[in-house]
C-alpha cells in the first residue's frame, strides 16, 4: 500500500492505474477524498455530499478488484454537476424548485460513468438550472475559487472545477451551455472538455437549451479528460490522440474585433502557448472569422428562447421561485418573438459556414478561454478602454460560439496572473476531439507551472 | 395604448402571460433595451426574408 493523500490531487489516469494495481484501496480513496470535501466546505463545491451509497460503491469496487476485474474507472471517484440526474440520489438542478427531487432514474452520461466502474461522488453545485456562469447560487451558496475564496469559479459548471481543483474527486462531469465547462476549467486552472454535439447523450439531463446544450468531463490533466470523454461517448477519440501525429499541424491563432478586448496577461499566454507549438514543430498563423461578431446576438437570442422553453410553466406560475438573476433571463426568454429566434438561426447558420471554411486552411484555432481572469464575486462590469462590459457577457464570448457551431473546444490551463489561472482553448472541426486533445496535451507540457489552491491544502 | 418603455414592456409581459411586479420590470427592462438593440442589429445584417418583398 502506498500513502494515499498524495493521490488526491493526482492525475485520474493515476489514480485508476493505483487502484487497479491494488497500491491502494477505493475505501481509502474515499475517506481521503473525505477529508478534503471537509477542509475545502467553504469554496461551497457541492450540493449534495458523497454519502453512505457511494461508501457501498467503494466497498463493491474494493471486491470487484481483488476478484481481477478491470474497467477504465473501477473504484474511481467522479462528482457529479447536479443537473444530471442520479437514481436514488437527490438531483436539484441547483434550484428550490426541484429541492427535493429524487429520481427514479440515472443520466444517461451516468450511466456510462457506472458501466466503467465509476463511484458517482456526490453532487456538484452549478448556477441555478446550470442558467448564469458564476455559480453565485442563492439557494445552494455561493461558490468560491480555490485559488482566491473571494472571486468566482466561474460557471455554471463551477461546483465540478473546485471539486477537481481542490483534490475533492479524481474528475468530473460538467454541462455547457455557452461555456459552462470552459469557463470554470479556465478560471480555476483544470482541463474542461466540450466535444462536439451530440458526442456524450444528454438524457436524464435537465435541458437549458435543446440545440446548445453539451456534456463533457472537467479534469486534472488532458489525458484525464481523453479517458472521461471515452467512458462518456462510447468512443475511442482520447485513445487516438495520443497517435495523432502534431508536427506540421496547422494553428490559426484568433484575431479581429471578438478578442480585441482581452487583458493583457491573457493575449500573453495565449501568445506563449502558440510560441510553444511553433517550437514543437506546428505552422501556427494569425485568422480573422469576422462572422464571430455575431456570435454573442445570435446566442443571446437562441439561448433566451430555448431556455424560456423549458421553463414556460413555472415562470409564469411560480416566478418568485426563481433566484433574481434566473427569473430576469426567463422572463426576457419569454418576450422572444418567433420571427427574432428565426433570425438568429439564420445567423447562425452563417456563422457555422464562416467557422466551416476556416478549417479549410487549418486544423484547430486557438483563442483565450475567458478574456479575463477569475472576477471578484459580485463583480457585474469588466472596464476596457472601449467601454464597459457585464461580467456575463464577457466570460461567455470567447466559448459561446462553439456551442453554436457545436465543434469540440478544449480548454488548458497555461500560467497564471496575479496568482489566479488563465486558460486557452483548442478549437477543432466537428468529430476531431482526438486532435484537439492532442493539441491540447503539447500546449500542457509546456505550461508554466500554476499555484497551488490556497484552500483544501494540508 | 402603451406610451413609454415601461409600459411597453408591461403590456408584453402580460400578453406572454407573465406576472411581473415593479421590481421585476426595474431589472428586467435594461435587459430588455439590450436585447431588442442586438435584434436590431442582427436584422441589419441579415438579408430580410424573400416572403416580406412580394406582393
Amino acid at each position: 500500500m502506498m500513502p494515499v493523500e498524495p493521490l488526491t490531487s493526482a492525475p485520474l489516469v493515476q489514480i485508476a492505474r493505483s487502484l487497479r494495481r491494488r497500491h491502494v484501496s477505493p475505501v481509502e480513496l474515499m475517506e481521503a477524498f473525505t477529508r478534503r470535501i471537509e477542509a475545502a466546505a467553504g469554496l461551497g463545491a457541492y450540493i449534495t455530499l458523497p454519502d453512505e451509497r457511494a461508501r457501498r460503491e467503494a466497498k463493491r469496487a474494493e471486491r470487484r478488484l481483488a476478484q481481477g476485474e478491470a474497467g477504465a474507472l473501477l473504484g474511481v471517484p467522479i462528482a457529479v454537476k447536479d443537473l444530471f440526474q442520479t437514481r436514488a440520489l437527490r438531483t436539484t438542478a441547483g434550484s428550490r424548485i426541484l429541492r427535493d427531487w429524487v429520481p427514479t432514474r440515472d443520466a444517461d452520461a451516468v450511466t456510462r460513468l457506472r458501466a466503467a466502474g465509476a463511484i458517482i461522488f456526490g453532487k456538484t453545485n452549478l448556477h441555478e438550472f446550470a442558467y448564469g456562469v458564476t455559480t453565485a447560487n442563492p439557494w445552494w451558496g455561493v461558490a468560491r475559487n480555490p485559488h482566491d475564496p473571494s472571486r468566482s469559479p466561474g460557471g455554471s459548471s463551477g461546483g465540478s472545477a473546485i471539486a477537481v481543483v481542490a483534490g475533492l474527486c479524481a474528475g468530473a462531469l460538467g454541462s455547457d451551455t455557452g461555456g459552462s465547462i470552459r469557463i470554470p476549467a479556465s478560471l480555476c486552472g483544470c482541463v474542461g472538455l466540450k466535444p462536439t454535439v451530440g458526442a456524450i447523450p444528454l438524457g436524464g439531463t435537465f435541458p437549458l437549451g435543446w440545440s446548445l446544450d453539451h456534456a463533457g468531463p472537467l479534469t486534472r490533466t488532458v489525458d484525464d479528460a481523453g479517458v472521461l470523454l471515452d467512458v462518456l461517448s462510447g468512443g475511442d477519440a482520447g485513445h487516438r490522440s495520443r497517435r495523432v501525429r502534431t508536427r506540421g499541424l496547422r494553428v490559426g491563432v484568433l484575431r479581429g474585433p471578438i478578442v480585441r478586448n482581452v487583458q493583457p496577461a491573457v493575449s500573453r499566454q495565449v501568445d506563449a502557448a502558440a510560441a510553444a507549438l511553433r517550437r514543437r514543430g506546428l505552422r501556427v498563423r494569425e485568422v480573422q472569422i469576422p462572422e464571430m461578431e455575431w456570435t454573442v446576438a445570435t446566442q443571446l437570442v437562441t439561448l433566451r428562447a430555448e431556455a424560456s422553453a423549458v421553463h414556460a410553466r413555472w415562470i409564469r406560475s411560480r416566478p418568485r421561485a426563481y433566484g433574481p438573476d434566473v427569473r430576469t433571463r426567463l422572463q426576457l426568454g419569454a418576450l422572444v418573438s418567433g420571427a427574432d429566434y428565426v433570425l438568429a438561426q439564420r445567423m447562425r447558420a452563417r456563422i457555422r459556414v464562416a467557422m466551416g471554411r476556416v478549417f479549410d486552411a487549418i486544423d484547430v484555432v486557438l483563442l483565450p478561454t475567458t478574456p479575463i481572469t477569475a472576477p471578484v464575486v459580485g463583480e457585474r462590469r469588466v472596464g476596457w478602454r472601449s467601454g464597459e462590459e457585464p461580467v456575463d457577457g464577457a466570460l461567455v464570448r470567447l466559448t459561446a460560439p462553439f456551442n453554436l457551431t457545436g465543434l469540440p473546444a478544449l480548454s488548458v490551463p497555461f500560467g497564471a496572473a496575479a496568482g489566479l489561472p488563465i486558460g486557452v482553448q483548442v478549437v477543432g472541426p466537428l468529430h476531431q476531439e482526438a486532435r484537439v486533445l492532442a493539441v491540447g496535451r503539447l500546449i500542457e507540457q509546456d505550461a508554466p507551472r500554476l499555484p497551488s489552491p490556497k484552500v483544501g491544502r494540508e | 395604448m402603451p406610451v413609454t418603455e415601461r409600459e411597453r414592456l408591461a403590456a408584453a409581459g402580460r400578453a406572454a402571460g407573465l406576472r411581473l411586479s415593479d421590481a421585476d420590470a426595474a431589472a428586467l427592462l435594461p435587459a430588455w433595451k439590450r436585447y431588442l438593440a442586438l435584434v436590431e442589429q442582427l436584422r441589419a445584417s441579415v438579408p430580410p426574408e424573400e416572403g416580406n418583398d412580394a406582393g
